[in-house]
């Protein structure tokens, strides 16, 4: 068996902002979501897929997404969301904050010049 | 706002709870069938998606659902426990229902009167009520009144420098609408022309006043009708506007309709509103009513804070007052007026607060303490069950169930039954609130209904309220119930000393609040037997007075009114059931006359503020009305004209002016020093002139046969009855009054029915307290036999060795009873100590007994104690019964 990513693996909150990022594509449903992080990280970043689900529903308590039922191209129902205006400033801060981390990371390496 | 789509998401959810999982679960089904298209497997897509449960639970625990689930578990868990101990449960609900229904009722009343402004008027906090308090008038005590003459209104209103934010008004409540004695009465309200402006009331159709309508003297005759009126005059249908209304006898054009909020500015609604300019000019009255400083009756509401502080106003509108007084003749012009302002609310105002205010505030503190003893009581009640689940909640805590959870299975519990009791609370205000308002203010017709938005507000935080506080107790003391005790006592532990002092401490608080609110009512009780006791003069019960009305424009020549109600009274003498029959110029205790007069002394100043008054009255009054004449004789019986210039005092005024000499024989003259001599004949004993309740009034009679000035004319009768004939005379007199005047209305009224109003406010105060007081004796009583009843069961065990060891039956009853009388009678002493404190606030609420009275305290004091140990004795008894091996063995 392949070793393989458990959820656990990523930095906690990062699957939030990888999801915000995803949406500001626009509206999508879940397994779509799943497909875009998977695809674009070469399925480095294989997280568990239903654990996406729960971030949704964080997302939409904090109000940074919401969610409408509608009809996808194969003709299922399917609940499609889309990033708010505050989802979109949240995402800003936290790349913002990704940044500062991996740049601080970076230095404790000895990958980046300290400043 | 991004916290506000969160919570409208959660709340989306929350509305729709059952389909949450379901569509969830749908999402999921898609996401693990497109991910097995795509690769092919099924398998492995479902294991790639991980644990659909543990995800769906892992959303579920982010939204509010949890928290329904779990209210949900415990209000059917406490639904269940309530249906084991139905009776403790039906205790506790009634109980608080009446302590919150009692404070809902009292709160509909005190909201009307005292708390919310009237409504449909804009920023009522801006609008003033202008006072007045008088000096000179009226006696020479001072008092505080709204009632302003119209040069008074103008003064100050120019005083201010800016008359349109002052508005003067006058009303009526008893207009007739036409001239014929059976046309309905109208509400009326006389308002100058910016009246509406500055109250910011504007009219749901059609325009109110303009100026040219309001100019004094050339009023028009148009009217502005609330919505209510123009409903039910003309029902809904049609263009109210332009139509025509009479009131009195002229028509009315209509120009407005207000809308259904506005009712004017006091408790009694308003109809119709009228160019103040419309004011009917009194007859008597030889200049135009607003030029008259004779015509008290208007009242003013100024914005004053729009002008400037309340202080300038009134410093101000005092100097004008007092400049325009000054220039009037020394008697009468009061210049040490001072003008004052209040709120809109007229009970907040500096007036002395009505009977009504005072009763309903004492009614909210006697239903505040009702509130107390009931959630005492429910307290109670709960602790003794919570103990008596002890072994309940130590299982359920042993099986892993957190004191978290257990405190809030118990609040849902309490708060449950509060729910209910609020419920209960709802119907007793609705009712209670209709009851107060009959009661208290039965001549107001009110514009809004006793239960509403506020009504409900208030009786759902005081429900919450005292769900708390009684969940808060009984919730503490349970969840720190230790396991391995309470599973190893089980039912039999009695709680521990310090529950049970808590125990009995609540059971003490009970029993002084129940002195107090019993207090209350025995001194009230008290006060309306002294009141009822007290002797007016007047023999009531047997009296009737008399009269006959006619339609406006119609009344015959007063000389042959009174001369055909003299061919009345000599018929009447002959009627059965008739002992006396008199003539006079008006109705005893319902007006008098002053007239200028001198005697052989030096009157001047020895009245103080009572100047005597003066009665017009034919020879038989005395005899008629039961007033004895205690020196010299009454009037002579010659006739009219050949009667002797006679006067009869009382011995009030005897008193003043003679001091111990006789004023027989002494010499009257009225109007001038040079008028003819009226001899004082006689003196009679001293009658109420005004009220019941009042000091000695100086009074003297003339006869109607020879008068001192001739404008009086005996228009009225007064006929005294055998008392059980009363009503059968009653008849009589209307039959023979109806016989001698076809047009006009006989008005027939028994003393006592004119007194009834004075009578009420201590027959209300009496009924309301005892009701009170009884509601919290039973209460109590409740609580007591529940305590001593518990604790007698938790000791059965000591019981059953007591008797074994030899105790009698009388010793166990003894030493049952005697522990209940013991803190039953700490409370007692408390409720004392609190009666005393609060007599103040009741000293004016009663009468001919003091508030700290020890007789009234002893006898409510016994009365608590007796029925506490009768309440006692059930349960004691039960002890007595208790078998020694029976209770021996069960351990």
């Amino acid at each position: 068996m392949p070793p393989r990513a458990s959820r656990n693996d990523l930095l906690p909150g990062t699957l939030d902002m990888l999801v915000l990022h995803t949406l500001t594509l626009g509206s999508l449903h879940g397994y779509a979501i799943a497909q875009h992080i998977a695809k674009l990280s070469a399925d480095v970043l294989q997280v568990e897929q239903g654990s996406l689900y729960p971030a949704l529903e964080r997302l939409q308590k904090a109000g940074w997404a919401t969610s409408k039922w509608g009809v996808s191209p194969t003709g299922r129902k399917a609940r499609y969301y889309t990033i708010t205006a505050s989802g979109k400033r949240q995402l800003g801060q936290e790349l913002a904050d990704f940044d500062t981390v991996v740049l601080a990371i970076a230095r404790v390496l000895g990958r980046a010049e300290a400043p | 706002m991004s916290w506000l789509d969160g919570v409208r998401h959660r709340l989306r959810t929350l509305i729709r709870p059952n389909t949450y999982d379901a569509e969830l679960q749908e999402e999921m089904q898609l996401h693990v069938e497109l991910e097995a298209m795509q690769h092919g497997d099924a398998w492995a897509a479902r294991r790639r998606f991980g644990n659909r449960t543990r995800y769906l639970e892992e959303s579920r625990r982010q939204t509010w659902l949890p928290l329904i689930d779990a209210v949900r578990q415990d209000v059917s868990y406490a639904l269940r426990s309530m249906r084991r101990s139905p009776g403790v449960a039906l205790l506790v609900t009634i109980t608080l229902a009446l302590g919150i229904g009692a404070n809902a009722a009292t709160f509909t009343l005190l909201d009307e009167l005292y708390l919310r402004a009237p409504r449909g008027i804009q920023s009522p906090e801006t609008l003033r009520r202008v006072w007045v308090r008088h000096f000179r008038t009226g006696g020479g005590i001072p008092f505080t009144s709204q009632a302003l003459h119209y040069p008074l209104y103008q003064t100050m209103a120019r005083a201010t420098g800016d008359s349109t934010q002052v508005a003067v008004y006058a009303t009526d409540w008893s207009v007739r609408m036409g001239s014929e004695l059976a046309a309905p009465r109208v509400r009326v309200t006389y308002a100058s022309p910016n009246y509406f402006d500055v109250l910011g009331v504007r009219p749901a159709r059609g325009r109110t006043f303009t100026a040219d309508e309001g100019v004094l003297g050339k009023g028009a005759a148009v009217v502005v009708v609330s919505e209510a009126f123009w409903r039910d005059k003309f029902g809904t249908r049609g263009d109210p506007l332009g139509q025509t209304v009479l009131i009195g006898r002229t028509p009315h054009v209509v120009i407005g309709v207000l809308g259904a909020a506005f009712r004017g500015l006091d408790i009694q609604s308003g109809d119709v509103w009228v160019p103040l300019a419309t004011y009917p000019q009194p007859e008597w009255m030889r200049e135009p009513w607003w030029q008259s400083t004779n015509q008290y009756g208007l009242r003013t509401v100024a914005r004053v804070p729009r002008l400037f502080d309340d202080r300038t106003f009134a410093a101000r509108a005092t100097t004008a007052a007092r400049t325009l007084n000054g220039a009037l003749d020394g008697e009468r012009g009061d210049t040490l007026m001072t003008v004052a302002t209040g709120s809109i609310v007229e009970a907040r105002g500096p007036g002395a607060p009505g009977q009504e205010l005072l009763i309903s505030t004492r009614l909210a503190g006697g239903a505040a303490l009702l509130l107390l003893i009931a959630c005492a009581n429910a307290v109670n009640l709960l602790l003794v069950r919570a103990l008596s689940r002890r072994r309940e909640i130590a299982l359920r805590m042993a099986l892993g169930v957190s004191r978290r959870q257990l405190m809030r299975l118990l609040t849902v519990e309490a708060l449950l039954l509060a729910v209910l009791a609020t419920a209960g609370a709802m119907l007793i205000a609705t009712w209670g609130g209709t009851v107060l308002r009959t009661l208290l203010l039965p001549d107001v017709e009110w514009s809004h209904s006793v239960f509403d938005g506020r009504v409900a507000t208030f009786t759902v935080t005081m429900g919450l309220v005292v769900g708390l506080v009684a969940a808060f107790v009984p919730a503490l003391q349970a969840s720190r119930a230790d396991v391995s005790t309470a599973l190893a006592h089980s039912a039999q532990g009695g709680g521990g000393r310090h529950r049970s002092r808590l125990r009995s401490g609540l059971v003490m608080v009970q029993a002084a609040l129940a002195v107090v609110l019993l207090s209350g009512a025995a001194l009230f009780v008290r006060s309306l037997h002294n009141v009822q006791a007290l002797d007016i003069g007047y023999d009531a019960d047997q009296l009737l007075f008399a009269g006959v009305r006619f339609a406006d424009g119609a009344a015959p020549p007063a000389p042959a009114v009174a001369s055909a109600m003299r061919d009345v009274a000599t018929r009447l003498r002959r009627r059965a059931g008739v002992q006396a029959v008199a003539t006079g110029a008006m109705d005893p205790m319902r007006g008098f006359t002053v007239l200028q007069f001198y005697t052989g002394r030096d009157s001047a100043g020895s009245f103080g503020p009572n100047e005597p008054t003066l009665g017009i009255v034919s020879p038989e009054f005395f005899a008629a009305t039961g007033l004895r004449i205690v020196r010299g004789t009454g009037f002579s019986t010659a006739g009219p004209g050949a009667a002797p210039r006679e006067i009869v005092i009382n011995e009030a005024m005897a008193r003043i002016l003679w001091k111990d000499r006789s004023p027989i024989g002494e010499c009257m003259v009225f109007v001038t020093r040079a008028a003819p001599c009226f001899t004082i004949v006689g003196v009679v004993e001293t009658a109420r002139r005004d009220n019941v309740i009042e000091a000695a009034m100086p009074q003297y009679y003339a006869s109607l046969d020879q008068p001192p000035i001739p404008d009086w004319l005996g228009t009225r009768l007064v006929v005294r009855a055998d008392g059980p004939a009363l009503d059968a005379v009653r008849t009589d007199v209307r039959t023979l009054l109806q016989a001698a005047w076809p047009a006009g209305e006989a008005t027939v009224t028994a003393m006592r029915e004119n007194l009834e109003p004075e009578y009420r406010p201590w027959r209300l105060g009496a009924t309301l307290f005892t009701t009170f007081g009884l509601v919290a004796l039973l209460v109590a009583v409740v609580g007591i036999y529940g305590i001593v009843s518990y604790g007698v069961n938790q000791r059965r065990r000591e019981f059953g060795v007591r008797m074994a060891l030899g105790a009698g039956t009388g010793n166990v009853l003894q030493h049952v009873v005697w522990e209940s009388t013991r803190t039953i009678a700490v409370g007692i002493a408390l409720g004392a100590v609190a009666v005393v404190a609060l007599s103040r606030q009741v000293a004016e609420l009663v009468y001919g007994v003091s508030p700290r009275d020890p007789a009234t305290m002893l006898g409510v004091g016994g009365l608590l104690l007796t029925v506490a140990t009768i309440a006692a004795l059930f349960p004691a008894w039960r002890a007595t019964r208790v078998d020694p091996v029976e209770t021996l063995r069960a351990d």
